[in-house]
């Protein structure tokens, strides 16, 4: 991850700028609306939150060492939207194709739990309701220094 | 009803707020099926969207706007083997695109 901030260090003009978006670590949620109400929410945890603090130890550590330049960040919600459970956990395993981390009995236990529960509040809802998954993304303006 | 990621557009308005593409050479890491790309492509001069799962290249290929065919080329490419082809000071912009 280091290495490959070096090399996005060096591909950049020096008046360029890094963009990093990623999502905010310990922060999703399903929720099901109907008609823009929230009807429903549960926090989702997710595997791959070490691999957030990773890239986030990783770029600290090359503002540390003088090669990029934190200049602003914001924060914004990301909602991805289904109409049934199904299709969100699909798309949900498409996005998460990368992510190679071992899913215990325990985990995947409950997280067939928490689908049972948003399933169950969905079909109660009945027409217009709706499952979405609700992240938090943190965009960095990160500026190459170039001594 | 199809998935619908983002609609309320809040992660398009916060990159805009933070950079402007007008004229820029842009490089996006973890284009994915080009769902972003699109979004803002039409500012820049020219964007090299870059992903190492066909299938998402495949995707971001097809649907891809014919008004943006001039200026973004998507290619099926891990970072590693994309950055030692390039010379130094290519890009203006590199977009981490929830990839790192």
């Amino acid at each position: 991850m280091v290495h490959a901030l070096e090399e996005i260090w060096r591909l950049l003009k020096p008046q360029g700028w890094l963009i990093d978006i990623h999502p905010v670590a310990e922060f999703s949620h399903i929720k099901v609306f109907q008609r823009g109400t929230v009807l429903f929410t549960i926090p989702k945890p997710e595997t791959y939150w070490e691999d957030v603090f990773q890239a986030e130890g990783a770029i600290a550590q090359l503002v540390e060492r003088g090669l990029f330049l934190v200049e602003r960040v914001d924060e914004f919600d990301y909602l991805t939207y289904a109409s049934s459970v199904g299709e969100l956990r699909a798309h949900r395993e498409l996005i998460n194709a990368f992510d190679n981390t071992p899913k215990d009995e325990a985990r995947l236990s409950q997280e067939e739990e928490l689908y049972s529960q948003v399933e169950a509040v969905l079909h109660e809802a009945g027409e217009g309701a709706e499952v979405a998954f609700h992240e938090r993304g943190r965009v960095a303006r990160i500026k190459p220094v170039v001594s | 009803m199809q998935i619908r990621e983002d609609p309320e557009n809040n992660e398009t308005r916060a990159l805009l707020n933070l950079v402007d593409f007008s004229g820029a050479d842009v490089l996006e890491i973890g284009c994915g099926d080009g769902r972003l790309t699109y979004r803002y492509a039409e500012e820049a001069a020219k964007v090299t969207a870059i992903d190492p799962f066909e299938a998402s290249i495949i995707r971001a290929k097809q649907n891809l706007p014919v008004k943006l065919r001039d200026r973004v080329e998507f290619q099926c490419i891990a970072f590693e083997d994309f950055a030692p082809q390039n010379r130094p000071a290519m890009f203006d912009t590199v977009i981490l695109s929830w990839a790192l």
